[in-house]
């Protein structure tokens, strides 16, 4: 039996594996979400000695490191293979990288669920876990290591190939995405295999915790930007496409993303700010080039408003805004990125007042922070990874996206909106008020300030049982649109540049100079303050791994 | 190989004459960038406060 896809269908078999566990990925994480705002509402106790800092361990790893990571990468596999192709060997390699990072991630998990990892997500030191939960997360990043160099010679076939011509969109941003993934894993690579490892084996005694937790966040902000660049893949190159417009600015899109490239990495101080330790100078120098960001960020704001204002006024609509009426709402392909993007405002706005010094003293460590994350990687990311499968998953599947699933969809986005809502909100205000992240439910010893939290979360319990109800409904639309959705041909949307729009440079792609910028950047904002870590560091800790259960 | 990349034939002529109308882009962007700053201050007077 001959089934119609977008792509060949040994392609959407390596695509779909990555989706399969980025599904289940979700139920599980989302379940775990669940299981915790209720604990923290103090209505609920955990049954069986199941401990809330291993279901929080569980929510953390399988959400922000698991689904994102298989996710991303699959999505990235599909759209290579669409703007550049692949071939065997190729997408044997693909294959090879999809099976080790499964089986990572089977060994981390494993150890989570046995609760001997209950170190949550940051895996600070001296919490230590069990060391197979640091092999797993090793060999996951290894995994994606293999998809990055997959990528990286699925273009330089293509040039090579294609001599004088400029990369595919589309092709360019994944292996931006992929460059900036793998200069940035490098670092928790180096803590996970040259720290964590010999220390929970027991073959040393200490660890240097603040250049562990140095070397995480050197990879923790651009994680963030792994997670959100694919959304811009779909917003710049595959929405406009959506609503019948083309895209703004071909070279516009790719500056943003070698911007993202250059300030998304040396940055990761804005985590430590309360971190003592660290040179103030060099905080100071990195929050600089964390605001950056906010550059390409506004770049992209304003690529998507012309792109919608565009397309409405061609449509005949007028007004200053009448072009918004002009917009496919009804489209759950487009509807659930818009609200995404939307969400995207106040998450971004979060995201500068975290990174500003004198605020970051008021919401660090605070479920402000946890109310932000939510907002960026559980909405602006997580909905704009829905609005991509809407029409991934039936165009791998040789299906059909039908309009009882697309009222699904947008019924679920509208469920997300407001579950997310009540939670993110309550968990922002929360942390105004001084409530903590990380913690499990404590009245504090019947403090004033901690009984001024309870109807936040309480709230967030509202919001997270709203949320879990959107997961189901997403994983039944998954689940529909691979084994139950009508035989047919959905349209992969790829979108074409404006006639508008100036040619693009080719300078843009002189890939020595950007990588160059980004080492040189990164080098410059961490050398003299690691080499300081390492030299003026108080005594290493020997490992905690009874602290929390 | 599979599929050839549709995005390539795209941008080969000059730009156009007429500039097309973003005034409702221009006032959106500025919404947003006030938006961030009023937030941020907010915040900031808080941390005085404090």
């Amino acid at each position: 039996m001959t089934t119609n896809t977008n792509l060949n269908k040994f392609d959407s078999k390596l695509v779909m594996a990555h989706m399969h566990v980025a599904f289940v990925s979700l139920f599980i994480g989302g379940l775990m979400g669940l299981l915790q705002t209720l604990v923290r509402a103090g209505t609920f106790t955990l049954p069986f000695g199941i401990g809330y800092y291993q279901i929080l361990t569980v929510h953390g790893v399988i959400l922000a490191l698991v689904l994102t990571t298989f996710f991303i990468i699959g999505f990235q596999f599909s759209l290579m293979s669409k703007t550049v192709g692949m071939t065997d060997k190729q997408r044997d390699s693909a294959w090879f990288g999809f099976w080790i990072m499964l089986f990572g991630t089977v060994t981390t998990a494993v150890t989570i669920l046995l609760g001997q990892a209950n170190v949550l997500y940051t895996f600070y030191a001296p919490l230590k876990a069990f060391p197979t939960f640091y092999i797993g997360l090793a060999l996951v990043v290894i995994g994606s290591w293999i998809g990055c160099f997959t990528n990286f010679r699925q273009l330089y076939v293509w040039k090579k190939k294609n001599k004088g011509e400029k990369s595919p969109l589309l092709a360019f941003m994944v292996v931006i995405n992929m460059l900036l993934w793998f200069i940035a894993t490098l670092g928790v690579a180096a803590t996970v295999i040259l720290q964590f490892i010999p220390w929970s084996l027991g073959m040393v005694d200490t660890i240097n915790v603040l250049l562990s937790r140095t070397l995480f966040w050197y990879f923790g902000h651009p994680l963030v930007y792994f997670w959100l660049l694919p959304a811009y893949m779909a917003w710049y190159a595959i929405i406009p496409k959506i609503i019948g417009g083309k895209i703004f600015s071909d070279s516009l899109a790719r500056l943003a993303f070698i911007l993202f490239l250059m300030f998304s990495i040396p940055v990761g101080f804005h985590h430590q700010l309360t971190e003592p330790g660290i040179d103030p100078l060099w905080k100071f120098i990195q929050v600089v080039l964390t605001f950056m960001v906010i550059i390409p960020s506004l770049l992209t704001a304003f690529s998507m408003f012309a792109t919608f204002e565009i397309t409405g006024r061609k449509k005949g609509y007028t007004g200053l805004f009448g072009w918004l009426k002009g917009l496919p709402w009804k489209d759950v392909r487009f509807f659930a990125p818009m609200v995404g993007m939307i969400f995207f405002i106040p998450a971004g706005t979060g995201g500068i007042i975290n990174a500003s010094n004198q605020m970051n003293q008021v919401v660090h460590n605070t479920i402000w922070v946890t109310g932000h994350f939510h907002l960026t990687v559980g909405t602006t990311v997580i909905l704009t990874f829905f609005g991509i499968s809407y029409w991934l998953i039936p165009s791998l599947t040789g299906r059909k996206l039908t309009s009882k699933i697309n009222t699904l969809g947008i019924i679920q986005t509208i469920v997300w909106t407001v579950g997310m809502t009540i939670m993110s909100g309550s968990m922002h205000i929360a942390g105004l008020l001084g409530a903590p992240r990380r913690s499990s439910y404590s009245t504090y010893g019947g403090t004033e300030q901690a009984s001024e939290w309870i109807s936040y979360q309480i709230a967030q319990a509202v919001g997270g049982s709203i949320l879990f109800i959107g997961i189901i409904l997403m994983v039944y639309i998954f689940i529909y649109m691979v084994w139950a959705a009508p035989k047919g041909v959905e349209e992969f949307p790829l979108a074409k540049v404006s006639e508008n729009a100036e040619p693009t440079p080719m300078f843009l792609e002189n890939w020595k100079l950007w990588i160059g910028i980004t080492i040189a950047l990164i080098l410059f904002a961490y050398t003299i303050p690691v080499i300081d870590i390492i030299q003026h560091s108080p005594p290493g800790s020997p490992p905690f791994d009874i602290i929390i259960k | 190989m599979s599929n050839i990349n549709p995005l390539q034939k795209e941008n080969k002529q000059p730009a156009s004459e007429s500039e097309p109308e973003l005034k409702g882009t221009l006032i959106a962007v500025f919404s947003i960038g006030a938006f961030i700053v009023v937030s941020w201050f907010i915040v900031f007077a808080l941390f005085v406060a404090r």
